[in-house]
């Protein structure tokens, strides 16, 4: 099957760079090559830059052609991630994916999305809102709030 | 991009996997209504088709017969110009055995490779197309294990998982071709729209199902140097109001002997591609080829590349004004 030999490689790929992109850590399932859980830091000059988040990863049969399913794990209060679901409205999960794209560069998209906030495009209104009315500091301190009930030295034992 | 405006409830959204598997779905139905490639059918089905339609249309369809004999439909999924490509290639290479040229073609391939990696993609996420890829150009030649006849070739260009990757493939190839002669190509892709040469590759060269304009003929046909033709079949009239003749533009990619008529004929109906199939298709000889010197310098290659097709993609835009016309 080609996604499992694709993911096979990503595998081997993200064992050797391990410790190089230290704000990413990708693991995948023991079990299930198809399930990848990832661990991302936010971003610096962010309110999200105390936190780590943890991304589920699912990926489909027809992966690479298709995009893998991410979603945020871990609370985040951000206009493109869903405040429920931790779904992500990012491009390149949907009708810009391409198989040039990898598990751990949509990690690092991810990552710019954090740092790069699209107002325009909100999956959570009432955070799209406060940024589209020029509320920025209203905007921070609700996300540096989430950041640091949901994504501070909780981590490691809350993210399962 | 999803966008509820603010006005509809977060819950009444369908959620991305849903949209995606109706999306899915939808293509499916399609599928069943047409193959990636169809069968190779009469031209007389395209006069059929637009018997009640407009004059225009079926006096350019009559003058079509005097030069193509039949036509090859490929599914209208956006990637419609990459199927026929890929079909129309490797059925010429079926027919004419040539072995040189997929010699010459995979020295292309080669290059693309070298080039995709200069850019900075990294070779496990292209691997895989270009093998299937290449393993269908080595089907089309006689004598090898894997060997097929026309009926097994059309059957692989239906098969999913075959055809998608070749077209994974090209689109590689083409975003690589377009973002390494990115000065060349700036200027039409700005006239197509408002992105710069890396946003255009990422969102319209590089995901699947996205359509294909003049740009990604031109560098699909210079990377590989496959020289293409593309015969506009629309409801453009000569200056002259009564003109009626069936404009083509031929895709010939720098260094290339010229051609009677290349390898890869496609009919383009504004937003479509299909095969079109020429009238001594069955007793065309091998088309010779010049062999390129080993030696030759690279750079000389690439000023030509500058020069010439700058010619054609004016030509094609020009063409392009007489469908908006």
């Amino acid at each position: 099957m080609a996604s499992r030999a694709r993911l096979f490689k990503e595998y081997k790929e993200v064992q050797r760079d391990r410790g190089q992109d230290s704000d990413i850590q990708l693991l995948c399932d023991e079990t299930n090559i198809y399930r990848w859980t990832a661990l991302i830091k936010g971003p610096t000059d962010t309110p999200y830059q105390e936190g780590v988040f943890q991304l589920a990863i699912n990926v489909p049969e027809q992966y690479p052609l298709v995009p893998p399913q991410v979603r945020f794990v871990t609370k985040i209060f951000h206009p493109n991630v869903h405040f429920k679901t931790g779904e992500i409205c990012l491009d390149i999960l949907k009708t810009a994916w391409s198989p040039a794209w990898t598990l751990q560069s949509v990690c690092r998209a991810v990552i710019a999305l954090l740092a790069h906030p699209e107002a325009d495009s909100p999956l959570n209104c009432d955070c799209g809102n406060l940024l589209r009315s020029g509320d920025n500091r209203g905007y921070q301190s609700m996300a540096l709030m989430y950041t640091r009930l949901a994504a501070v030295a909780s981590v490691p034992n809350s993210s399962a | 991009m999803n966008s509820d405006g603010g006005g509809a409830s977060e819950e009444d959204r369908p959620r991305d996997d849903e949209i995606l598997a109706f999306h899915h779905a939808i293509r499916a139905a399609d599928a069943e209504k047409l193959e990636f490639v169809g069968d190779k059918e009469p031209l007389s089905v395209l006069a059929a088709e637009y018997e009640a339609g407009n004059p225009v249309f079926r006096a350019k369809v009559e003058k079509l017969g005097q030069t193509y004999v039949a036509i090859r439909r490929a599914r209208g999924d956006g990637n419609c110009f990459f199927r026929s490509f890929m079909f129309s290639y490797l059925e010429h290479i079926l027919e004419t055995r040539d072995e040189t040229e997929v010699k010459r073609i995979q020295k292309n391939i080669e290059q693309s490779k070298k080039a995709l990696i200069e850019l900075g993609y990294q070779e496990f996420t292209f691997e895989d197309f270009l093998s299937i890829f290449v393993e269908q150009l080595d089907s089309v030649l006689p004598g090898r294990e894997s060997s097929v006849d026309i009926d097994q070739l059309v059957e692989k260009c239906r098969d999913r998982y075959i055809s998608d990757y070749v077209v994974m493939f090209f689109r590689f190839v083409t975003s690589a071709e377009i973002r390494k002669r990115a000065e060349f190509f700036e200027p039409f892709i700005l006239g197509l729209s408002n992105m710069n040469v890396q946003q255009f590759c990422k969102t319209s060269v590089e995901p699947m199902g996205e359509e294909s304009d003049h740009v990604h003929i031109t560098a699909l046909s210079d990377a590989l140097g496959v020289p293409v033709r593309v015969v506009y079949l629309d409801r453009s009239v000569g200056a002259d109001g009564k003109n009626t003749d069936v404009n083509h533009h031929d895709f010939l990619p720098p260094d290339c002997p010229t051609v009677e008529m290349p390898p890869v004929v496609l009919l383009y109906r504004p937003g479509h591609y299909d095969i079109l199939y020429t009238r001594e298709v069955q007793n065309l000889a091998p088309v010779p080829r010049v062999e390129e010197p080993q030696d030759l310098p690279e750079l000389k290659g690439l000023q030509e590349a500058k020069e010439t097709p700058v010619k054609s993609i004016q030509d094609a835009n020009s063409t392009q004004e007489a469908i908006a016309a």
